[in-house]
Parts: structure tokens; C-alpha cells; sequence
């Protein structure tokens, strides 16, 4: 017995006709709301879709509307944006970590310079989709989003 | 449209194994916020009057908070409910971790069961559902390693909320365990979850959390987090016993202010009141039959503050919790580390039993963790057991040839493992003092502490009879996490709800033990704050720090778009008190039946210690509580038109 849960006040993204079924986004997705077979128009479940936009980003055709209809820009994962700590503002609270749909943030171990609260940090930096709820949500401001320097 | 909550709830029936998704109406969040308020409305409605709390008929809910997920700091607690087998009345447990956004991030604000499985289950909710599935495996198994196994079956990233060994022997003291080791542990819900045949609940949802106003949640939590960082340099711990020894000297009080506990939870965590409590007459020794005599400075040196945190490896933080008072500990047990014990632990486990062996209480604290038992309610039955021996109604026969004496480590260890298992002994003891009084007979009633079948915790209301009023009046008795003089001070509610009385920053001791109206004013803005942060989820610890510093009310509109005055917040928590009331008389409970017993109201007073010679008038103190809520002064119970006031009408739901 199954029974699929909803969120029907969210706005979603949306596949146009100019998708050509490639299936980037419905492997990057990290919710699974998109759906498709190879080579055929692909579709966004409305009430999975959390608004991360990893989808725009990585659709090589741009056939990806923002929940406002406004196309998206595809951009190169090289120059897709990464959270960076500040470790001093930080408090440790792991809002990020809850926060994060890609499941790429993980708990250091407390640090030896007599630091005893553990930090947040990328553990899998590929698994990364450059969302920034992590940042959205950090209550202090700790989270800047920004493009890794070595990675351009 | 509405923000802040989900609006909707998960309701499972394990009898039929139906699911079901509900949608709330705005109007009931309006009228009870969610968490316990919205827990509140769902069970005293949907349980029927008299239903066998273990049996399939009563509905448990494990529901978050409104302001878990928004970006508001301590918003990290989620609260089980349900009829409770422990008192035979209203139910709920409280915890931190990681489990409350979890719920929210599944689309809910609560999941509500309902039936009796067949075989052992799980529920498991994901971003597409939520279905039972099979928990044979993992039946019998403790609640570490039960939630290595389902994390490593379901998603790395799962949050899992489980019973050990001791729910699953329906052990009526038996708690709900998340995080390895954080436990929903009072009222006895845990039983509630095993006689389901519910081992756990399994979450791992993504949903986004809206909110109305995030940048201003965000100024909010970081003028709040300034307080939570300041943190001058203190005293080393051993010191702290010497200052509890001062105040029990004095013959003035400070206010309590919620900096100075912030102060030692933020180094030390809830141990570094460890001495410090049993010197100022807090923490009860002995079976509360003894006093800061029986248990001084050199005896309890071995729990103090520095004693307990040596061990610990790194600071344990619960969701959105910018202090982190946890810690992570090495031991020398299974998987090599632990929790920290808190400070309820160490006291009913060491000053309690007169047990100063630190390393035993390391490995009981880990044990009842794994097992899924209430650390408070197994000290408490032990001490009990143990003046039973000492007093002679319990023989060496009786306790399978343990020698139950005062500070015997070894003999209460092999008790509570025996509890665990429910092994000769440890079967009468397993279900708390209450139960094991009918099965030993009535000569030990006298020796055990509890307030309507639950065990009392490490706060003793003779030094602060606050808390003796809270143990009684609160549906779920027996619980330190309402009020208290000393909670009233540091909430400084006074400084939102002007029409509420200010306390005065240095008073006779004197006047704490005058049984005046104003006492009772006060324990009812208590419970009327607390009913708010249960709603909100936030931490105890959270809003000690005072309501300015600790923004409650301007969270939640923030967060909800509403505009409401605290006032009409504290009206919410009237009406969710009075609800919890209600909600014990629809099941036949007399609330006159929720006391401590007479050794802990100092009845007769105590000859030595810090509490020397104190008694309150506690019966007027609860008549004028229950006056406060309209309640009938002499029985406790709501009048019809306090209940009609506190329910939500039909053309009220505005569906």
C-alpha cells in the first residue's frame, strides 16, 4: 500500500517541445520528478519538483522554463556555483545539511585547533547541483555561493 | 495559501495497512498552531474515551514544529503523543535530533497511527510516498544498531525514529530513540509503538518549507544567535558545586537569568549543573529521602562538570540548534562512543541510588539509550527498589540474589539489564515504581516517587515548589520541562505580555514558599509558553534565554504571515491546556490523583540539608492554578464551557 504525497502550493519548471529527450535532467534531478523514455519529450512532475533549477541548468537545448516561464541558461558544471563556509560565522546548527536535496554536505569531525563543534562541509563536491538552498536557508549567513576558483 | 506549516497530515491504519494523506484546514492552525496544539486537536478528538492505551484504538503521533525548517534557530523538536500507558492519560514525549525537519520535509506536520500490525513494521516515507514495510530483521535488535540497518536499507540521508528491546517488550517506561542515542523518552510512548508492532519510522523527504518572511526570520535568529555566542571565560567545573553551595547559604535570590545557564550548558552542557544542584537543593538524593548532606561536594565529585566532559570527543548539536549542548563521548562500549549522559541521567542514575561510580553510569546511559528505556523513570524505579531492600519488603530471594544496597554500581547495573529483559526482578520493575508497587505489595507504595504513575524527575519541589505544581498539574504529570519559578524568571515573559507579573531581580528566599496567587499566575503562563514552544518546536534551552533574546512570537509570524500579539499566542496555549485537560477527563483520569507523593512536597519537611524545614501549601496553589484556566478549582476539571471555548466549532472550520 503506497500512497504519493503532495505539495500542490509549489510552482514547478517546466519542459517545452524543444526537449529532444536526452535525459541529462532526469538524471541530474535530485527528486525524481522528471519523467520520460529516451529520445521523447520529457516531463516535470509538478508536485515532486522542489525548484532547484538543476534541470535549466544542465539542458544542453534550453527547453526548461523557470516557474516564472522564463527559458533557462544552460551553464557549464565547471562554472556552476558551490557553497563556501565561513567557518567562523558558522554555528554549527547542520540547517544546511537538512537542507541540502543533492545529499552533498557532510559533519567534519571536531578540528584540532581545540575547535570542539563539528562544521559543515562538501564532502561530495560532485554531487553538488549549485542550488544554493544550503545558503538560502543558513540562518547566520555563512553560506556564500560561489564558483570554485580551480574548477573554471 | 499558508506558510510555515505543511497543512497536511499522514495518517496510517497498521490494523488495515491503510495510508492516507489529510488535508488540515488554516482555521485549525490558527486556533492551535501545530506540534502539540495540532496533536492535541487530532487526539482528543479521534481516540475514543477509555481505550486500552496498548491496544489498537489508540492513535500515536510523531509531529514536528511550526518553526522547524523556516531558518528560526532551536526549532529542533519533535514531540510523540499519544494516550499514555504510564499514566493513563494524555501522552507526550519530547526530543531533539534530527527527526522534526524530517517530517516537515516528507510534506507533514505530523504522522498519526492508528491499529495493530500483525508483524513487526516500519514506515517509510520517501519524496514519491510512504509505505510499511517488513521490520522482522530488525525486531529484537537495539536502537543503534536498528538505525545503521535502516539507513543503510532505505537512503543515507534517512531520519529514523525507533524503539529498542524495552518498547518492544511493551516495558510501560520505554521511550522513542533518534540520532543514536536522543530520546522521545516520557510518558511511556515507546510501549505505545511496540504493542503496534511499529518498530520505526523511517523519513527521508526533500520538500521545500515556505515561508512568509525569511530575510526577517534571518534578522531575527541572528540577534538571537549574538546572545547564544557571547560566552566569557568561567570557572573550572568542580567550582560550580561551591557556588550551589552559596546560594543554598543565602538567604536572598537572584532572578535567574537565562544567560548564566546558557553560559554552562554552552561549555558544559546540561552536566554542569551535576553539583551545583545537589548543593542548592535541586536534585534529590537518596530516593529524595536524603539531602545535599548525604550526597556532598567530595561524594558527588566524581559527576562533576569536567568529569563528564573529558570524555567527550566533539559537541553534539540538534537540527537549527546554534549552542549544542550534546557531546559525542568515547566509551569503552560497542561502537566506542556514546552520547553525553545529561544531567536527568546522572542524577537519577547516581544521586538518586547514591551511585558514585561515573564509569557505570557512562555504560547504564548508553545500555538504556540502546534499549529504548527512559534513563529518569529507570533511576526512579531503582531507587525505589533499592529502599525496598534497605526497608526489608524487598528480600535477596526477591531480587534473584542482588544485593540492592545504596551505591551498590554493580547491583544496580545487573538490575536495569535485568529491567531491559524483563528477567525475574526485572520484570516487576520494568513497567516503573507504580506497577511494581501493585505486584509487591502496598508496604512499598510509600517509597515510590512518581506523579500519576510517572517516575519524577532530578528537580525537587521543595527547593522550588514551582515545579511541585507542574509535576501535578500538566496532563502528562511528573515532567520538569513546563515550569518552575526559576523557568517563569528566565522566560521573562513579563518584557512581551505586559499584563503578566515582573519579577523582581533580588528576593527573599522566603517568599518562594508563600503559597500566593501570584504563584499560580505564573505556573499558568508557564504552561501556556511551553504549549506554544512544543507548537513552534523549539528547545526548552532555546527560550530559557528569555523572550527577547529568543524571538518565539516574532518567529512565528514571520514565518506564518499572521500578526498575532504574544497574548493571543498565550490565549492558543490556555486553549491547548485546557484541550490536554479535557482530553484526561474524556478517559476517566481524576487529576486530583496527580501527585507526588508526600516525601517530596515535604510532607514532613526535612530535618537537614538545603531544604530544611520547607513545606508549601500545595493545595491552594493548585486550586488557584486550575482557576487560572477556568477549571474547577476543587476537581480539576474544565468546565463545559472552557472545554466549548477550547474546542473548535464546526462553523468555525471555515473549509
Amino acid at each position: 500500500m503506497t500512497v504519493r504525497n503532495s505539495v500542490a502550493m509549489n510552482m514547478a519548471y517546466r519542459i517545452t517541445d524543444k526537449c529532444n529527450g536526452c535525459g541529462v535532467c532526469m538524471r541530474l534531478c535530485p527528486v525524481d520528478a522528471i519523467t520520460g523514455s529516451k529520445n521523447a519529450l520529457h516531463g516535470i512532475a509538478k508536485d515532486r519538483c522542489i525548484e532547484c533549477g538543476a534541470c535549466g541548468r544542465v539542458c544542453p537545448r534550453e527547453a526548461v522554463n523557470d516557474p516564472f516561464g522564463i527559458p533557462c541558461i544552460m551553464v557549464k558544471k565547471s562554472l556552476w556555483e558551490n557553497p563556501h563556509f565561513d567557518q567562523i560565522t558558522c554555528v554549527s546548527c547542520r540547517i544546511c545539511i537538512d537542507a541540502c536535496p543533492a545529499y552533498c554536505l557532510g559533519l567534519s569531525d571536531a578540528s584540532t585547533d581545540g575547535d570542539p563543534h563539528a562544521r559543515p562541509y562538501i564532502a561530495d563536491e560532485k554531487a553538488c547541483i549549485g542550488c544554493g538552498f544550503c545558503a538560502r536557508e543558513c540562518p547566520v549567513e555563512a553560506i556564500t555561493m560561489a564558483v570554485s576558483p580551480g574548477t573554471q | 495559501m499558508h506558510f510555515g506549516y505543511t497543512g497536511k497530515i499522514l495518517t496510517v491504519d497498521l490494523s488495515t495497512r491503510e495510508i492516507r494523506e489529510e488535508t488540515i484546514p488554516d482555521r485549525v492552525y490558527e486556533y492551535y498552531l501545530s506540534g502539540i496544539g495540532l496533536a492535541a486537536y487530532i487526539l482528543y478528538d479521534r481516540i475514543p474515551a477509555g481505550v486500552d492505551p496498548l491496544g489498537p484504538e489508540n492513535i500515536m503521533g510523531f509531529v514536528s514544529g511550526l518553526l522547524a525548517g523556516t531558518g528560526s534557530l532551536f526549532a529542533g523538536r519533535w514531540m510523540v503523543v499519544g494516550k499514555s500507558p504510564l499514566t493513563g492519560g494524555w501522552g507526550e514525549a519530547n526530543c531533539g535530533g534530527s527527526f522534526s525537519p524530517a517530517i516537515k520535509r516528507c510534506g507533514y506536520d505530523g504522522i498519526f497511527f492508528t491499529g495493530t500490525s500483525e508483524k513487526p513494521v516500519y514506515l517509510y516515507v520517501n519524496n514519491g510516498g510512504a509505505e510499511l514495510r517488513d521490520a522482522l530483521h530488525i525486531w529484537g535488535r537495539d536502537t543503534v544498531e536498528s538505525e545503521a540497518m535502516l539507513v543503510s536499507e532505505t537512503s543515507a540521508n534517512s531520519r529514523v525514529a525507533v524503539i529498542g528491546p524495552a518498547g518492544e517488550r511493551l516495558s510501560l517506561i520505554a521511550g522513542i530513540c533518534n540520532d543514536r542515542g536522543r530520546m522521545a523518552a516520557r510518558s511511556g510512548l515507546g510501549a505505545v509503538m511496540g504493542a503496534k508492532r511499529l518498530k520505526a519510522v523511517v523519513l527521508d523527504g526533500k520538500k521545500r518549507i515556505d515561508v512568509h518572511n525569511r530575510a526577517e526570520i534571518k534578522r531575527l535568529s541572528q540577534t538571537c544567535n549574538r546572545w547564544v555566542q557571547f560566552q566569557p571565560p568561567i570557572f573550572a567545573g568542580p567550582v560550580a558545586a561551591y557556588i550551589g553551595a552559596l546560594m543554598r547559604i543565602l538567604p536572598v535570590q537572584m532572578a535567574m537569568d537565562g544567560m548564566v545557564y546558557k553560559i554552562l550548558l554552552k561549555k558544559w552542557g546540561t552536566g554542569g549543573m551535576n553539583q551545583m544542584s545537589v548543593e542548592m537543593g535541586d536534585a534529590p538524593v537518596k530516593n529524595w529521602r536524603g539531602s545535599s548532606v548525604d550526597w556532598g561536594i567530595k561524594k558527588s565529585l566524581s559527576v562533576n562538570p569536567e568529569a563528564i566532559r573529558k570524555y567527550e570527543k566533539v559537541k553534539y548539536h540538534c537540527y537549527a540548534c546554534p549552542l549544542g549542548c550534546g557531546g559525542i563521548c568515547s566509551t569503552k562500549g560497542k561502537d566506542g562512543e556514546t552520547h553525553k549522559p545529561e544531567y536527568e541521567t546522572v542524577l537519577s542514575l547516581g544521586g538518586l541510588c547514591m551511585n558514585a561510580d561515573v564509569d557505570s553510569i557512562f555504560h547504564l546511559n548508553d545500555i538504556l539509550n540502546r534499549a529504548g528505556m527512559d534513563t529518569i523513570s529507570a533511576g526512579g524505579t531503582v531507587a525505589f527498589a533499592i529502599e525496598c531492600y534497605e526497608a526489608g519488603i524487598l528480600t535477596k530471594e526477591d531480587t534473584d540474589g542482588l544485593e540492592l544496597t545504596w551505591g551498590n554500581s554493580e547491583a544496580i547495573v545487573a538490575l536495569i539489564e535485568k529491567m531491559i529483559r524483563r528477567e525475574g526482578i526485572g520484570d516487576v520493575l520494568a513497567d516503573g515504581s507504580k506497577v511494581a508497587t501493585r505486584k509487591i505489595g502496598k508496604k512499598a507504595g510509600a517509597a515510590a516517587m512518581h506523579a500519576g504513575g510517572q517516575e519524577l524527575p532530578m528537580h525537587d519541589g521543595r527547593n522550588d515548589p514551582g515545579y511541585n505544581v507542574h509535576y501535578s498539574v500538566e496532563a502528562a504529570p511528573g515532567r520538569h520541562t513546563v515550569g518552575a519559578q526559576m523557568y517563569y524568571e528566565m522566560f521573562q515573559l513579563w518584557k512581551v505580555a505586559k499584563r503578566l507579573p515582573r519579577v523582581k531581580p533580588l528576593y527573599f528566599k522566603a517568599r518562594k514558599y508563600i503559597a500566593d496567587e501570584e504563584k499560580a499566575v505564573t505556573a499558568a503562563a508557564c504552561s501556556k509558553f511551553m504549549n506554544i514552544a512544543n507548537c513552534a518546536g523549539l528547545c526548552l534551552f532555546g527560550v530559557f534565554l528569555g523572550a527577547k533574546r529568543t524571538p518565539t512570537f516574532s518567529w512565528l509570524n514571520a514565518a506564518t504571515g499572521w500578526n498575532k500579539t504574544p497574548e493571543e499566542y498565550l490565549d492558543i496555549g490556555a486553549r491547548i491546556q485546557t484541550l490536554k485537560q479535557a482530553f484526561n477527563i474524556k478517559h476517566g483520569i481524576d487529576p486530583r490523583t496527580f501527585r507526588p507523593g508526600d516525601r517530596v512536597i515535604g510532607k514532613p519537611a526535612q530535618t537537614e540539608g538545603a531544604n530544611r524545614g520547607r513545606t508549601v501549601d500545595m493545595e491552594k496553589l493548585i486550586r488557584d492554578y486550575y482557576r487560572q484556566f477556568g477549571w474547577d478549582p476543587e476537581t480539576g476539571r474544565p468546565k463545559e464551557e472552557s472545554i466549548d471555548r477550547a474546542k473548535l466549532r464546526g462553523d468555525e472550520y471555515g473549509i
